[in-house]
């Protein structure tokens, strides 16, 4: 499977939506390398939700995050421009090797790059950090 | 006639070439789906996935060849909603 093919196939959860977002073609397709870089050096899942959360955002974030497959294992970055928010939320065996504190220095990074209107930038470097801090699987 | 078709023509032709060329650029597309903070931002919601069927909504009738196998304590409460064995953790920021 090539790389275009399979990030088509990461995009279609989103369907059309994923090419009408606010991101290059050229961004998707760093940020579907770096989720899928990510996810195969820590042996976690991560995910990127890019839409509203209902409030409490944190509560609704973590609806999402009991959604993926293998809960536990997952991280999840929610980000809701319009509320400027954004929510890291780590199952409990992620966790154990995400830190609260480096998901919160993530956080942080990832809110600086948001704040200068980078999404797409701010979501990378928001993975990586957070994939290094897990280290390898 | 022939000094007319030089010195207006060819110009003329240059200019509506070039007012082509950046005209058709497209450049609304590009530059109002870029975020800015304070903007309002109307897009429809995205979730991305390295795996998209490991999204549990999606993924029910569907096990794949590469599951893996359900070590992993997920309980439902009386709802049937998912919960998980342990806390969750992570972090929220705001901008």
């Amino acid at each position: 499977m090539t790389v275009g093919e399979q990030s088509l196939s990461a995009l279609e959860p989103a369907g059309g939506a994923a090419l009408d977002g606010p991101f290059t073609t050229r961004q998707l397709l760093r940020l579907d390398d770096a989720l899928r870089v990510a996810d195969q050096q820590t042996g976690l899942t991560f995910s990127v939700y890019l839409g509203e959360l209902a409030e409490p955002a944190r509560e609704s974030a973590e609806r999402l995050h009991k959604q993926i497959e293998h809960a536990a294992t997952a991280v999840l970055i929610a980000i809701s421009p319009n509320q400027r928010v954004l929510e890291i939320v780590t199952g409990p065996d992620a966790r154990k090797r995400i830190s609260d504190r480096d998901a919160k220095l993530a956080a942080l990074s990832m809110a600086a790059a948001f704040a200068g209107g980078d999404l797409a930038g701010g979501v990378l470097a928001g993975l990586d950090q957070l994939a290094s801090h897990a280290g390898k699987n | 006639m022939s000094t007319f078709l030089v010195f207006v023509g060819i110009p003329a032709g240059v200019i509506a070439v070039v007012a082509t060329l950046v005209l058709s650029r497209g450049d609304k597309g590009r530059s109002s789906r870029r975020y800015r903070p304070g903007r309002p931002y109307d897009f429809q919601p995205i979730w991305f996935l390295a795996a998209p069927e490991q999204v549990h909504a999606l993924a029910i009738g569907q096990a794949g060849s590469h599951a893996q196998p359900a070590l992993e304590a997920v309980v439902e409460n009386s709802a049937g909603e998912r919960v998980l064995p342990g806390p969750t953790g992570g972090a929220s920021d705001r901008w």
